[in-house]
């Protein structure tokens, strides 16, 4: 388990970090989402020992994080970095045994991730050579090339195509299966919302929401009704405990926000009474409204 | 804790000397098989290769003249002959008639021809040693016609004049080889300034590699940043070396084969001050160009923060040139102890000087302190300031800049 204890960290007169705290459990995809500034790179270099915290602490497997842990981490940083004029496979292999692979299994490794990526016929270009596609798959690759026990990844995802984030997904899925927790911070929020266990909202370096993706769109009891009326728009001003979330949409539907003690179906007789009705199904709330109403808040 | 353990194996500790070694290795092989690297091998090797035979063409312009004689003339061969013995020069002797000899003089298949006693013809004009023995050889054959006129034997005469050369005693004779030791002191020096120089910036041009490629935040997740950095230095620093080695191998080889010089204490002795003085050089630039490189993030700032470096190595150069033609100077003594200077200076003074062994011994053990004093200032340095990106960080900033 990966905890990250009251993280202060601040640059000059600025704040980075403000007492962060979270912990990702083993086998579980943690996403890291928060607007720009907001913390999440400093805190994954903090993680990864290329930046001091002013204060706190991170913790692996209930000890301080040490250098020998952090060799057994997989870290994609924000900023790409590769050799651009070295061999694709050659630089696998040499990350793989800087990371104390002994030399048969980090070719192997490599090997066996270079095809799992679809760039097996690559290895002997130049990283330089590759499209820049090509070479955000090497650079997963040498996030994962020497086995980590957990994997630390700032925005993997970005400027990737469809298929490339399939094939980064499936080859991150393959490593969580086994047991390796996943740190990634991301913009695409419904990437955060189809690939995570967990969210982590982060604003101002604190941690505003966090928890299971599931659990973060049902907190506080607020149920959403898509429904769509023949009827003129404004047919539920006025209902007790109902707010009308959304303009109506093309076909007419607006979404309704339900407070907790409100019969869903006395709205769907309000509905009834005012029209036929067309449609009527509960919505789960989207990471987007969650990130939005976290941030605003 | 109910983590599942991991069920690959786990990986064994990488010792910190594990990682220098890997990371040397790759600077090794990496810029070993790197094109430009094979081109300028290449391109100083036929420099190389081009000055030993060009010396040795020069050096081995002997004097050697063809010479035409027609009538009474062709009695003056034997004295040509020991005329040209005498003053270290060859000359071709061939009986011509006189038409036949301005003809040939003309075409400058002949450099000079003697017509008859007092009276040569050559193209444009009579020079120096040729014209000494000309006039040698034409004197004694109008000498010992007149002789004979007056009834004299010229024999007899010869063997009254016949004297032994003047004997010279020297009371501060010059050193026979002393061109020939300055000038491989002149060849080393250049050598040694290209290495020292070259490779020391290469570890500057590799640190801001590292830094904009970003590759160096990847690596200090996993190695120290000393092991990086001494790792760099060691794989350049080799790579310098083995180009060296090869150099004077074949260098040698072909100066040796040619004839320009031969293979003893003349050669060896420059060729180890070459080799050890570029490992202390090199060691000593290498550390202050890391440092300095860095503090900026990218090449086009490079420039900026290597100046002293560059001044200080380029003034001992100038240095150097000078003293490999005044070694004894009291100067040159000075510099050839004091680090940096001695890297350039030591070699060609040692070579082509008078140097005392204590001289030497000073100058290695000041530059060995040197690079430890540096050394520890700048890993500091570079551990402070190689995680920075952005704008070029000050010293100061870069001293502070250690977080772990």
């Amino acid at each position: 388990m990966l905890e990250i204890l009251e993280l202060r960290k601040r640059y000059g007169d600025k704040t980075a970090l403000d007492g962060l705290s979270f912990a990702v459990r083993p086998g579980e995809v943690f996403g890291f989402v928060g607007q720009n500034g907001a913390g999440k790179t400093t805190t994954m270099r903090i993680v990864l020992g290329v930046l001091a915290a002013d204060a706190g602490e991170v913790r692996w497997q209930g000890r301080p994080m040490d250098a020998a842990a952090r060799r057994r981490t997989g870290y994609m940083p924000e900023e790409r970095g590769l050799y651009p004029k070295m061999r694709v496979r050659d630089q696998l292999v040499y990350l793989a045994r800087l990371h104390g692979l002994p030399a048969d299994r980090a070719e192997a490794s490599t090997d066996a991730l270079l095809e799992q990526l679809g760039i097996a016929d690559r290895g002997a270009d130049k990283v330089e050579a590759l499209s820049l596609g090509n070479q955000q798959r090497v650079q997963l690759a040498a996030a994962l090339v020497h086995e980590p026990d957990l994997l630390v990844l700032d925005e993997p995802f970005s400027g990737l195509d469809p298929v490339g984030v399939d094939v980064l997904a499936a080859a991150l899925r393959a490593r969580v299966d086994t047991g390796v927790p996943v740190v990634f911070s991301s913009h695409q929020l419904e990437l955060v919302e189809r690939l995570c266990d967990s969210v982590g909202i982060i604003k101002d370096g604190r941690m505003v929401a966090a928890g299971g993706v599931d659990e973060l769109r049902s907190r506080g009891g607020v149920r959403r009704l898509r429904v769509a009326v023949d009827a003129p728009a404004g047919w539920a001003d006025g209902l007790p405990g109902v707010r009308v979330a959304t303009g109506a949409a093309p076909d007419g539907a607006v979404v309704l926000e339900l407070a907790p003690d409100v019969d869903d179906q006395a709205v769907l007789d309000a509905a009834r009474r005012a029209g036929r009705v067309r449609e009527f199904r509960p919505v789960a709330r989207s990471l987007v409204d969650l990130f939005r109403e976290a941030v605003a808040a | 804790m109910s983590a599942p353990a991991p069920t690959r194996p786990q990986a064994p500790e990488l010792s910190s000397g594990a990682a220098v070694r890997l990371v040397a290795r790759r600077e090794f092989v990496e810029r070993g098989r790197d094109r430009s690297f094979l081109v300028s091998t290449a391109v100083t090797l036929l420099i190389l290769l081009a000055v030993t035979v060009i010396s040795q063409l020069a050096g081995g312009d002997d004097d050697s003249y063809d010479v035409g004689l027609s009538g009474a003339a062709t009695a003056a061969a034997p004295g040509l002959q020991a005329q040209a013995e005498a003053l270290d020069v060859e000359i071709d002797v061939r009986d011509v008639s006189p038409d036949e000899a301005r003809t040939l003089v003309r075409d400058g298949d002949l450099d000079a021809a003697l017509l008859a006693p007092g009276s040569a013809v050559v193209k444009e004009e009579l020079e120096g040693t040729l014209r000494a023995v000309l006039e040698q050889a034409s004197a004694a054959l109008v000498g010992e016609e007149r002789l004979r006129e007056r009834g004299l034997d010229p024999a007899q005469v010869r063997a009254a004049l016949d004297v032994e050369p003047l004997q010279i005693e020297a009371l501060d004779p010059p050193d026979e080889d002393a061109d020939r030791r300055q000038g491989i002191a002149f060849v080393g020096t250049l050598l040694l300034y290209g290495q020292v120089f070259g490779y020391g910036f290469w570890v500057a041009l590799g640190v801001v590699e590292e830094k904009s490629s970003r590759v160096v935040e990847v690596l200090l997740a996993t190695v120290s940043p000393r092991a990086l950095l001494t790792g760099k230095i060691l794989g350049i620093g080799l790579l310098g070396l083995a180009q060296l080695l090869a150099l004077a191998v074949v260098g040698v080889t072909v100066a040796v084969a040619t004839g320009a010089v031969d293979l003893g204490s003349e050669v060896v002795t420059p060729l180890a001050l070459v080799l050890g003085w570029f490992l202390l050089g090199y060691a000593f630039y290498a550390t202050a160009f890391a440092a300095a490189a860095a503090r900026v993030s990218r090449q086009e700032d490079l420039q900026n923060v290597t100046t002293p470096m560059t001044l200080v190595i380029l003034g001992s150069f100038f240095a150097a040139i000078w003293a490999s033609s005044s070694p004894d100077e009291p100067l040159a003594r000075v510099l050839a102890i004091v680090p940096p200077f001695s890297v350039l200076v030591n070699p060609p003074r040692t070579a082509a000087g008078d140097v005392a062994a204590w001289e030497i011994v000073l100058a290695v053990a000041l530059m060995v302190g040197a690079i430890v004093a540096l050394a520890t200032f700048a890993a500091r340095l570079y551990e402070g300031a190689v995680l920075r990106t952005g704008a070029a960080l000050s010293w100061r900033e870069a001293w502070r800049g250690r977080h772990r």
